[in-house]
């Protein structure tokens, strides 16, 4: 990146690093609060409210991280932004890649650590928005049950569950091994798997790292590589074996 | 029905649910065999189907820390007792 000299970059990055997160917390603190409050007061489905918002929070976030980081820019896929109705697994490079997906499907859920909801205000949106525990363990049992209980109706009137299956961030970008819930789930709602590759938002948010690496030639990309809708309820329909087919899907791609 | 046909078919529900072929009576599922909080959820509607009756909210809650198989054939052996 030609445009910020390299002598520059280590400034660069310190500064613009305090900028997003000034714009993250300000932009909360000074207007979405009253969405959610007013959500959470006036809307008849709170629930999808607080994914809207959510949706417009990280949409509006990350084109201010376009906009102030020289040589970022994002290629989507158009196909992934049409995506409904379905169970999509993801590679996880970075702690950016849970909010992209939120900025790009306004009806999404996803799978939480169960820490999380523990956190004050946090907890409260994550609960009202209605994303799911990782494990139905001591304090959440009835809130897991009732979100699988509900998981059929909401997939199949568009609503999208996005899940990173290795179930952490890759620290060199190879893929890890994957967990089965995310596959479970889709055969237990009988919902179609969208499998999803994103590129480069380690580059920008390393992790283990506390500030973003600006300054360099990035573009973030999110591709849909590929759908497996298997029949279900078929008695040769394996999930590990579906699994692996996600998993060598996405393999191929990010290693092609 | 006595433990030993709950066990039985408990262990078919497991073959041809979970993908789980003869597990041990005591392996940590969790641990060994990725048995998860889904997995529960539809084990307990097997439960259900089992027993001839729904199960109620606390008796689920009341399930979801089990970990072993033989911890499975108790509780369903409890909930046909309370049952009966």
């Amino acid at each position: 990146m030609r445009a910020c000299f390299s002598h520059m970059k280590p400034v660069a990055d310190v500064i613009i690093t305090l900028m997003i997160w000034t714009y993250y917390f300000l932009s909360y603190l000074l207007l979405f609060w009253v969405w959610y409050a007013g959500a959470f007061l006036f809307s008849s489905n709170r629930e999808t409210a607080f994914q809207r918002i959510n949706h417009c929070y990280y949409r509006a976030f990350f084109s201010f991280v376009r906009a102030i980081v020289p040589g970022l820019a994002f290629n989507i896929d158009k196909d992934v932004l049409s995506i409904r109705s379905s169970v999509i697994v993801c590679n996880h490079l970075s702690y950016l890649d849970p909010i992209l997906l939120i900025s790009l499907f306004e009806r999404h859920k996803t799978i939480v650590k169960n820490v999380f909801f523990k956190v004050p205000i946090f907890g409260w949106i994550l609960r009202t928005a209605g994303y799911l525990p990782a494990i139905a363990s001591e304090g959440l049992v009835s809130l897991m049950m009732e979100r699988m209980n509900g998981l059929r109706g909401y997939l199949a009137s568009d609503g999208n569950l996005f899940v990173f299956p290795e179930g952490t961030r890759s620290r060199d970008g190879s893929l890890g091994r994957f967990n089965e819930g995310a596959f479970k789930i889709a055969k237990r709602c009988d919902a179609p798997i969208q499998v999803l590759s994103i590129k480069n938002t380690d580059r920008l948010f390393p992790p283990d790292s506390f500030l973003f690496n600006t300054c360099i030639d990035n573009t973030i990309e999110v591709k849909l590589i590929g759908t497996i809708g298997p029949d279900y309820q078929g008695k040769d329909v394996s999930i590990s074996e579906v699994k692996e087919k996600a998993r060598s899907l996405l393999n191929n791609s990010l290693t092609s | 029905m006595t433990r030993g046909e709950i066990q039985s078919r408990i262990l078919e529900i497991f073959k041809e649910e979970f993908e789980i072929e003869n597990p041990g009576l005591d392996d940590d599922l969790r641990d060994k065999h990725e048995f998860d909080s889904i997995d529960a959820l539809d084990l307990l509607s097997r439960i259900e189907d089992l027993l001839g009756s729904s199960l109620t909210q606390d008796e689920k809650k009341q399930a979801m820390n089990i970990r072993t198989i033989h911890h499975i054939i108790d509780y369903v052996e409890l909930m046909a007792a309370k049952r009966s």
